[in-house]
């Protein structure tokens, strides 16, 4: 079967600045594998280890991305394939998805794609439902545990974490997942399949090879700002633990916080 | 009609408390769009919620009732609001932020080709035209988004951004059928989740960090803390990933973000990414014998100390004060 992980690069820390025309600054900030997706990588390595086949991870970026991608490609992925044009920079979600999409369809063969719930910068979590539903395809998204992958019966069985109940669901194949942390453990990468991928390059796609190109986004940002500041706060002092304690419990008193 | 649809969140069986904050500011919404403030109440048996609904403000409440539409799927529950927004072609359509929604929202989205924002803030309607605030990167940046013309907008808001609708005179309700829908996703179980804690629902949150030494001095002095103050405790990410404590109680850029009442840091040094989930929380007490801790930069009070001192004081004094 043919798994794909979809990948995306984004700063360790989120301490990022914000460029003159609004689009975000982090350079100097190391980059990482998206938390999220590390453990969608790990899940497909185990279906994959499962079932053979080939494990693509693919991701919409630029030539930054690649580093990342090997990365992948050591903890155990067989392919990549990376999506590069100018024309996808600014995309917003829905759109991102729709050249994702076209990609996957390019592909033809694809049984399952894995996913991070969401990214560590963006945050939203929309990428994955917006994919499914652009391919027509089925979700499960806040995957928690695959409980079986069949390809013979082409269907998909897992546990989705919500807030507060846990749903066991069945999927025809194929299907896009969404996991989140607590679904396994990922595998660090051996120094020798780091070094075995050290120079590959993955295939570029482009918005002209895709058949994407006038794709347009729903959203535009129009202001990005940093939080406003906290009102500096009060330290509480004392003579001992005894006397901050119920200084501190007077406060929370009369601003009616308790 | 240009007007608002909200979609009606269910937590056992009872209207969200978000679905009452959207309600609220729907109609404020709404008025300034020029159109009607709907509402629409997916599931199976659900006239009985949507009579309840309808004292909030909306218009009209409309139901899609149908065997097929309890479990949630997404496809059921998408096709669901997809009837209600022909019926009401909405401008702006409103939902919860929480996992369940966001699987909903982002796919309605996408059928819909409408512009989406996730996790917003504050929402604006001038001129006819929708603008949406949401943060990003782990709160560091604050976004404004402005919506293409001519296309719906769905924003899927955070709790606690608005104030909740008061009940007033009742709205009509009216019923809108499913009709065909293709559900390709099987529920064979919805269960709670064992010892679940709703931490993006308590008003009071008290986190432990790894100043706290050990797993034990964890479960020894967090818990009872944060029953002294009748609120759920949390954990920062370098406890859970030592294995103290579960991920589901995790604060943070990679566990939950949270915007309680008040929120109680112990032996928590503030990472960016800790702060990332918790710096909206209206008021912040820090408890950390660094003084030159991250978390104090954030903190509404702060105190110097001991936790493994601090926090049985603590405990025993909010128990006397409060007369738990």
């Amino acid at each position: 079967m043919h798994i794909v992980v979809c990948m995306k690069q984004v700063p360790r820390d989120n301490s990022v600045k914000i460029n003159p025309d609004l689009s975000i600054n982090a350079d100097g900030i190391e980059k990482i594998i998206n938390l999220f997706d590390e453990y969608a990588i790990e899940e497909g390595i185990i279906w994959n280890e499962k079932h053979g086949g080939k494990l693509t991870v693919l991701s919409m970026g630029t030539d930054e991305w690649v580093e990342q991608m090997r990365r992948a490609l050591a903890m155990g992925a067989t392919d990549s394939l990376l999506l590069k044009d100018p024309a996808f920079a600014t995309l917003d979600t829905i759109a991102a998805a729709k050249v994702v999409a076209a990609a996957i369809r390019k592909l033809g063969d694809v049984d399952l794609i894995l996913t991070g719930r969401n990214s560590t910068d963006d945050e939203s979590g929309a990428f994955a439902p917006a994919l499914a539903r652009v391919l027509g395809w089925p979700q499960l998204t806040y995957v928690g545990k695959v409980i079986d992958v069949n390809p013979g019966n082409k269907t998909i069985t897992a546990e989705r974490h919500l807030e507060t109940v846990v749903e066991t669901v069945t999927a025809p194949l194929p299907a896009v997942v969404s996991v989140i942390k607590d679904i396994n453990n990922p595998r660090y990468p051996s120094l020798l399949k780091i070094k075995k991928v050290a120079k590959v390059e993955p295939p570029v796609w482009t918005a002209a090879d895709l058949g994407v190109t006038g794709i347009t986004s729903a959203v535009t940002i129009t202001q990005r700002v940093p939080p406003p500041p906290r009102p500096s706060g009060e330290m509480i002092d004392g003579p001992d633990a005894a006397a901050k304690v119920k200084k501190l419990v007077d406060k929370l008193l009369e601003n009616q916080i308790i | 009609m240009p007007g608002v649809l909200v979609y009606v969140e269910q937590v056992d069986g009872e209207i969200a408390a978000v679905t009452r904050e959207l309600l609220g500011k729907g109609k404020e919404l709404a008025a300034a769009l020029g159109g009607p403030l709907s509402a629409v109440v997916v599931g199976s048996g659900v006239g009985a919620l949507a009579e309840k609904a309808a004292v909030y403000g909306a218009d009209t409440v409309y139901t899609v009732d149908d065997p097929r539409l309890s479990p949630y799927t997404t496809d059921g529950h998408v096709a669901a609001a997809k009837v209600a927004v022909a019926a009401t072609q909405p401008a702006l359509i409103l939902a919860g932020a929480s996992f369940q929604m966001r699987d909903f929202g982002a796919a309605l989205a996408a059928d819909l080709d409408a512009g989406l924002v996730v996790d917003a803030i504050d929402l604006k309607a001038e001129g006819g035209a929708v603008t949406a605030v949401r943060p990003s990167h782990g709160g560091n940046v604050i976004n404004t988004y402005a919506f293409a013309a001519g296309r719906p907008v769905v924003a899927l808001v955070r709790k606690q951004s608005f104030p909740e609708a008061q009940p007033g005179a009742a709205g009509s309700v009216q019923a809108l059928a499913l009709g065909g829908a293709e559900i390709r996703t099987t529920v064979t179980s919805v269960a709670p989740k064992t010892g679940a804690v709703n931490l993006t629902d308590a008003a009071i949150i008290v986190t432990g960090g790894r100043g706290l030494g050990d797993k034990d001095n964890y479960y020894r002095l967090i818990p009872p803390l944060a029953e002294a103050l009748g609120g759920a405790y949390g954990a920062s990410r370098a406890i859970v990933d030592a294995g103290w404590v579960p991920y589901e109680h995790q604060v943070g850029q990679t566990g939950k973000t949270v915007s309680p009442k008040l929120y109680v840091a112990c032996g928590v040094s503030g990472a960016i990414q800790h702060l990332a989930g918790m710096r909206t929380s209206r008021n912040i007490v820090a408890i950390n014998k660094d003084p030159d801790a991250p978390i104090f930069r954030v903190a509404t009070f702060g105190l110097v100390g001991d936790v493994n001192e601090v926090l049985p004081l603590l405990t025993q004094e909010l128990k006397a004060r409060l007369s738990r």
